[in-house]
């Protein structure tokens, strides 16, 4: 059994946790999570970094705890250029990173289930910089089914 | 000493970033004027295709006669949208190009897969806005990220979601006007239909058959999305129908019957005509002994009030996965109020949408060994999986003679024309225990990957066949028919093919490079007349040609006219 210490050492005793050392780039999933805040009135927001060499979102996967708009500090600490397209009800959102750049991001997302996001230039996305958002919840009573509750997985 | 960051500013629509000149990105209000009476009336209109089918009656008839059967060799694509994928998407490997072009006056409305809705100059195919509705990875989808279409009705747009909203846009600026959520995607719930305005209601049914739902229709208010009236397909304990099912235990909750096609609609009756999907688990029937109502039926709902009035059942405790949910064909004969249906068992049915009286019954596809249905509609099933990890080999296989793509009718010919397809395949039961979002079988299926074949066949009303188009592969899009007597169908792989109405002759055919599983459509624009058609291979491809599982996916909207 690996624990989460033991994960985050052999990821990086594998050379798993930066890119050109066991793969190309960085294996997708293989960074950190996080939880998005909310404050009272229900807002939600998270800040999202590329840190520098490390060609992954950090945190690369995301966790909002429920349906909604989420606001994100979108921070390129990296020496190159990257760029996002995030899922958002209406149109995929686009923001461009130049090297040592801070931009923002509000998405509506509807949840429950998980979203990617990406870098989409050159093969950032491949590479490393794809990132999931997690929606956590339930959907609406109203659209539940009209049935004894059920078991699941 | 730190540096201060670059101000990146704020993260803008990616729509923003394809070429829209200022004050490009608006739509003329053409749906502005679009309401129940212009839908009803939508055959007074030929150079529009206002409702999913073209009209109520589900007919995939356009009285469009400027392409015909002499000048049709020279027909040429007028322009290609493309609309491309990018991306990690749900179903990435299984997504498909399913929908039929709505044009109101001059302006299309086509929704793609993945949450995608396009608004495109009809005449030239610029695009002019988009909507994208961001889509889970890990919605349950059992055959592919799809959408079959849009409607559009007092200026706004209607559409659902894979993971079951339903949706209006502005129809001028794809801004989002309203959006409901109607099915619960932690059940396995999802939406692929494309919906159906009828008076001041817009109209949704959901899907996820596989999963062990409980089917529904439901109707939401045009203007604010108000729910109006939610239509089970399988009821409860104690309501009618309830006594197909075990008295104990919870099958029914798990039934199926989803109505993940379009219904139609008579006017004069009031009656929505609906068909509903399988029941589940699909190939497990010892687990829900009875009929299993309202299972693989045309039911007839009052659309005021949400309720069925009538049923006719095609498959009665379906242990095949034969849905009905094939379009409902509203005609008239003899002075009957008739309507005809396509189901995937192989058989043509054609009852009195009055009552549902069966009229008449005949096999459509050569191939049918599951069992057998009369002309006086007792049905006698004969092969099927029964003992556990025993396989078992049937015609049609469980996409049907005929998948959810749709037949189309002539009234100028009197004929029906339907893609056929001849496949078989093997279950064996593998009974499991049910659990919700986790496909719901009971079996392990195979579709044959040889020995098949299809075709493009005429029937009449009596189900006399008149002519046979015959094709290596099956056929799996759907087909339309025009006054021009021509009848459009795509083929599996790629080729677009217009076929004379009286004789099923070949008289032009088109390579569009990938295959065909959608709707297409026709309309004129100043004068001239467009044939349109979404070309993008994909869906359950494994249940209805697998042998074609390794063909290139395509995302093309290609539009056809004749020179000017």
């Amino acid at each position: 059994m690996t624990t989460l210490h033991e994960r985050a050492e052999l990821l990086s005793k594998l050379g798993l946790d930066v890119q050109n050392k066991a793969a190309l780039g960085q294996v997708l999933g293989t960074g950190r999570i996080e939880q998005a805040t909310e404050t009272a009135g229900g807002r939600m927001r998270a800040t999202i970094r590329i840190r520098p060499d490390e060609i992954s979102w950090d945190p690369s996967i995301l966790v909002m705890p429920h349906g909604g708009d989420i606001e994100l500090e979108l921070i390129n600490d990296d020496l190159n250029t990257h760029c996002a397209l995030l899922p958002s009800n209406g149109d995929r959102k686009f923001i461009w990173l130049v090297n040592h750049s801070k931009g923002r991001a509000t998405l509506n997302l509807d949840g429950p289930g998980y979203y990617w996001f990406s870098s989409p230039t050159g093969n950032d996305e491949g590479r490393g910089l794809t990132g999931a958002i997690v929606v956590l919840g339930e959907v609406p009573p109203e659209a539940r089914l009209d049935r004894p509750d059920q078991p699941r997985p | 000493m730190t540096v201060e960051y670059v101000d990146a500013g704020e993260a803008i629509d990616q729509a923003r970033l394809s070429g829209k000149v200022a004050g490009g990105d608006v739509a003329p209000p053409v749906v502005r004027g679009v309401d129940y009476e212009r839908i009803r009336n939508a055959a007074s209109e030929p150079q529009n295709w206002l409702t999913y089918y073209g009209a109520y009656n589900g007919q995939r008839y356009s009285p469009l006669d400027q392409i015909n059967t002499e000048n049709v060799k020279r027909l040429g694509p007028a322009w290609i949208f493309q609309a491309g994928m990018t991306g990690l998407i749900a179903g990435a490997s299984t997504y498909s190009f399913e929908a039929a072009p709505i044009v109101v006056d001059g302006v299309m409305f086509l929704s793609g897969w993945d949450g995608w809705v396009w608004a495109l100059d009809a005449k030239t195919g610029t695009e002019i806005w988009r909507y994208k509705h961001a889509v889970p990875f890990d919605v349950s989808l059992c055959c592919g990220n799809v959408n079959r279409g849009v409607a559009v009705a007092a200026g706004k747009v209607f559409f659902v979601t894979a993971n079951a909203h339903v949706l209006a846009l502005d129809a001028t600026t794809g801004k989002r006007v309203w959006d409901k959520t109607y099915g619960d995607v932690r059940a396995g719930e999802s939406a692929t239909v494309a919906p159906l305005v009828v008076k001041n209601k817009v109209i949704v049914g959901s899907s996820g058959g596989e999963f062990g739902v409980r089917g529904h229709l439901d109707a939401f208010d045009l203007e604010t999305g108000e729910h109006q009236w939610r239509c089970y397909t399988v009821p409860k304990p104690g309501e009618p129908g309830s006594e197909t099912w075990p008295a104990d235990g919870e099958a029914w909750a798990r039934g199926g019957a989803n109505c993940r096609v379009t219904g139609t609609f008579d006017p004069e009756t009031n009656l929505l005509y609906v068909g509903t999907g399988n029941p589940a688990p699909d190939f497990d029937g010892a687990v829900r002994e009875g009929d299993n109502l309202y299972t693989d039926s045309i039911i007839a709902v009052d659309v005021d009030a949400g309720q069925i009035r009538w049923h006719y059942q095609c498959t009665p405790h379906d242990v095949w996965d034969y849905d009905s949910i094939g379009e409902c064909i509203l005609f008239e004969s003899d002075g009957r109020k008739l309507l005809g249906h396509f189901d995937k068992n192989g058989y043509f049915f054609v009852v009195d949408r009055t009552d549902g009286a069966l009229v008449q019954i005949t096999p459509f596809v050569d191939r049918i060994d599951w069992g057998a249905i009369t002309r006086d509609g007792k049905v006698t099933p004969r092969r099927y999986p029964d003992k556990e990890g025993d396989p078992v080999h049937f015609w049609p296989g469980p996409a049907g003679a005929k998948e959810w793509t749709h037949a189309a009718y002539s009234p100028k010919t009197g004929l029906f024309y339907v893609p056929v397809q001849d496949v078989g395949a093997t279950a064996t039961r593998r009974r499991r225990e049910f659990k919700e979002s986790i496909p719901y079988w009971g079996a392990g299926v195979a579709v044959d990957l040889e020995d098949m074949t299809g075709s493009v066949s005429a029937f009449d009303a009596n189900g006399d066949e008149k002519w046979r188009w015959r094709n290596e592969l099956p056929m799996c899009a759907s087909v339309l028919a025009t006054g021009g007597d021509l009848v459009f169908a795509g083929e599996p792989s790629g080729e677009f093919n217009a076929l004379d109405a009286r004789t099923g002759d070949l008289l032009w055919q088109f390579q569009c490079g990938s295959g065909h599983h959608s709707s297409p459509t026709t309309y004129m624009v100043d004068g001239r007349q467009y044939v349109a058609v979404p070309v993008g291979w994909g869906g359950w491809a494994e249940g209805f040609l697998p042998g074609m599982l390794g063909a290139g996916h395509g995302s093309a909207l290609i539009v056809f006219a004749l020179p000017e």
